[in-house]
């Protein structure tokens, strides 16, 4: 469904990611994990079009996302649910979900999208007309969550749900994002809660400094002994 | 001191105030959205306010009907304006101070082109009710203020329902709470300005018909009115509008007493002296920032 291939990606002189390749096909859902500033949201920020790339391809469905801006790449089902949240803050949660509906694509089901969002995060409807900037973590994940879903993603990109969250929070997201995946939702996971991520995908791949260090299922990569002393602490 | 003068030029004050908050909010819109710090705002009121002039003087049209022909066409003209000059310098490393240069060149080409069109004497707008008046009990309001008052309290009215009712009004205000989660969400940030910018400059065209209903102008007027923006901006809050609004009739109800009260050289020292205040106190206006 989507397919990377080698790409290189540059901040000014530096490279923050060197040929760097991934697949994820559909209905899977497939971890990417890595230390700080290893590149990971530089990755899925290329695949958005918020950064362009210096070298290599993106595939989507064998047609290139080459060019595309990010509201285009959007528009192709590619969500991302940013790291940090990002939402607008001195925007109700309601006008949050809303703009999640944003591109004309899916405008017209917004009012649906809109009654399924809030029977998925109840916590979140109760709240509907507070401003986003006032919740609590946790809650503005679920906008954020809830904001990717009104866009009716075909490739849902998330980067560190649960950054920042209690462990009870993190718990409640990530088994929003596995159920997300067994209703079908193809799934793109970055995060730092390795044992948590590798517990619910399928596949892996980790960065280390802008390089491709490993890629295996995630049965294996739990047990590889690189991953166990860097990113489990074993 | 007498009650009525005092309650008249309170009343007045709110007038003039809802002239300069509509004014006001496009000027805080560019601000906030595109980091454009447009100086040719004013000069864009004041070409709304000549294109009445002689829509009035020379075809008889009214102010109020002329309005629904030169603000679009003020709309048309910004999208090319956009394109032309201000899309090139959002590129910019700084782009609050390359705007700022740019569009300072701009009031300065557009007052230079009024003055020749226009000559360089004061003008009035005098519509056929020019001189009547509604007057309430001990008060009275000439109507052309009334008029003013109206169509700008109608034209925050609309840019208010514009931001708050419909996808592209809160793609504007995505656009400035936060551009790159709009991006991801199909928000295409160049449309969004271009739109944005053309909307500020339409309505400062809207908003200097209302001005000129209520004083005379000339065609170098733009400048003090920036100076009254900068300080209904500063005081309401960049890109708040319901900030901005409330902030230009507070400030329209200073100046309007400070009008009936002071001597008229005094009246500039007096909102200058505030905008100085403002900087070193409240340097983020007196309303909380989260609003529209
Ligand atoms: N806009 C930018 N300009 C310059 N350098 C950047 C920019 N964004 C990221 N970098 C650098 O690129 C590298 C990769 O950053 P990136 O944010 O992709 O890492 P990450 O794996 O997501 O890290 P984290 O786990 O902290 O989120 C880092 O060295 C970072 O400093
Ligand atoms: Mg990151």
């Amino acid at each position: 469904m989507l397919s990377v291939e080698n790409i290189t990606v540059c901040y000014g002189q530096m490279k923050a990611l060197r040929e760097v390749s991934l697949e994820v096909s559909t209905g899977q859902m497939v971890a990417l994990i890595g230390a700080n500033g290893s590149g990971k949201s530089t990755l899925i920020n290329a695949i958005s079009g918020l950064v362009p790339i210096a070298g290599g391809e993106i595939t989507w469905e064998g047609q290139t996302l080459k060019g595309l801006t990010p509201d285009n790449i959007c528009r192709e089902g590619i969500i991302q649910v940013p790291e940090g949240r990002k939402l607008f803050p001195a925007m109700t949660v309601e006008e949050n979900l809303i703009m999640g509906a944003y591109h004309p694509n899916v405008r017209k089901q917004a009012q649906e999208s809109l009654q399924k969002v809030f029977s998925t995060f109840p916590r979140i409807a109760d709240r509907r007309r507070q401003f986003a900037g006032s919740l609590s973590g946790g809650e503005q994940q679920m906008v954020a969550l809830g904001r990717a879903l009104m866009a009716k993603p075909r490739l849902l990109m998330l980067d560190e749900p649960s950054l920042g969250l209690s462990p009870k929070a993190a718990a409640e997201i990530f088994d929003i994002i596995r159920g997300l995946n067994k209703e079908g939702m193809t799934i793109l996971l970055v995060s730092q809660e390795v044992m948590q991520t590798l517990a619910i995908t399928t596949y892996g791949y980790v960065l280390e400094n802008g390089v491709l260090a490993l890629k295996d299922s995630c049965d294996r990569l739990l047990e590889d002994p690189k991953v166990k002393t860097s990113y489990l602490g074993l | 001191m007498d009650a009525v003068l005092i309650i008249q030029s309170l009343i007045s004050g709110i007038m003039m105030g809802m002239v300069y908050a509509l004014l006001g909010v496009g000027f805080s819109l560019t601000w906030g959205v595109m980091h454009v710090i447009n100086i040719s705002h004013g000069a864009f009121g004041l070409l709304g306010a000549y294109m009445a002039y002689s829509l009035l003087q020379y075809f008889g049209v009214d102010p109020i009907v002329s309005a629904a022909v030169s603000v679009p066409l003020l709309f048309l003209v910004a999208c090319g304006i956009y394109q032309l000059l201000i899309r090139p310098i959002t590129r910019a490393q700084n782009v609050v101070m390359a705007s700022m240069i740019l569009t300072f060149g701009l009031a300065i080409i557009l007052e230079n082109v009024m003055a020749i069109i226009w000559k360089a004497d004061p003008r009035v707008l005098t519509p056929t009710y020019s001189s009547g008046a509604l007057i309430l009990g001990p008060f009275y309001f000439q109507y052309p203020h009334v008029v003013g008052f109206g169509l700008s309290l109608a034209g925050i009215t609309a840019i208010y329902l514009f931001l708050k009712k419909t996808y592209t009004g809160m793609a504007v205000r995505a656009a400035w709470q936060q551009p790159e989660a709009a991006r991801l969400y199909g928000v295409n940030l160049y449309w969004i300005s271009m739109i944005t910018f053309a909307l500020a400059v339409s309505t400062a065209g809207a908003g200097g018909i209302c001005l000129a209903l209520l004083n005379s102008f000339e065609p170098h007027s733009h400048n003090l009115w920036l100076i009254n923006l900068f300080l209904v901006v500063i005081v309401g809050g960049v890109g708040n509008v319901i900030g901005t609004a409330l902030a230009g009739l507070i400030i329209g109800v200073i100046t309007g007493l400070s009008m009936a009260f002071l001597p008229f050289l005094w009246v500039n020292l007096v909102t200058f002296g505030l905008l100085m205040i403002f900087l070193i106190f409240r340097p983020h206006g007196i309303f909380k920032q989260e609003g529209i």
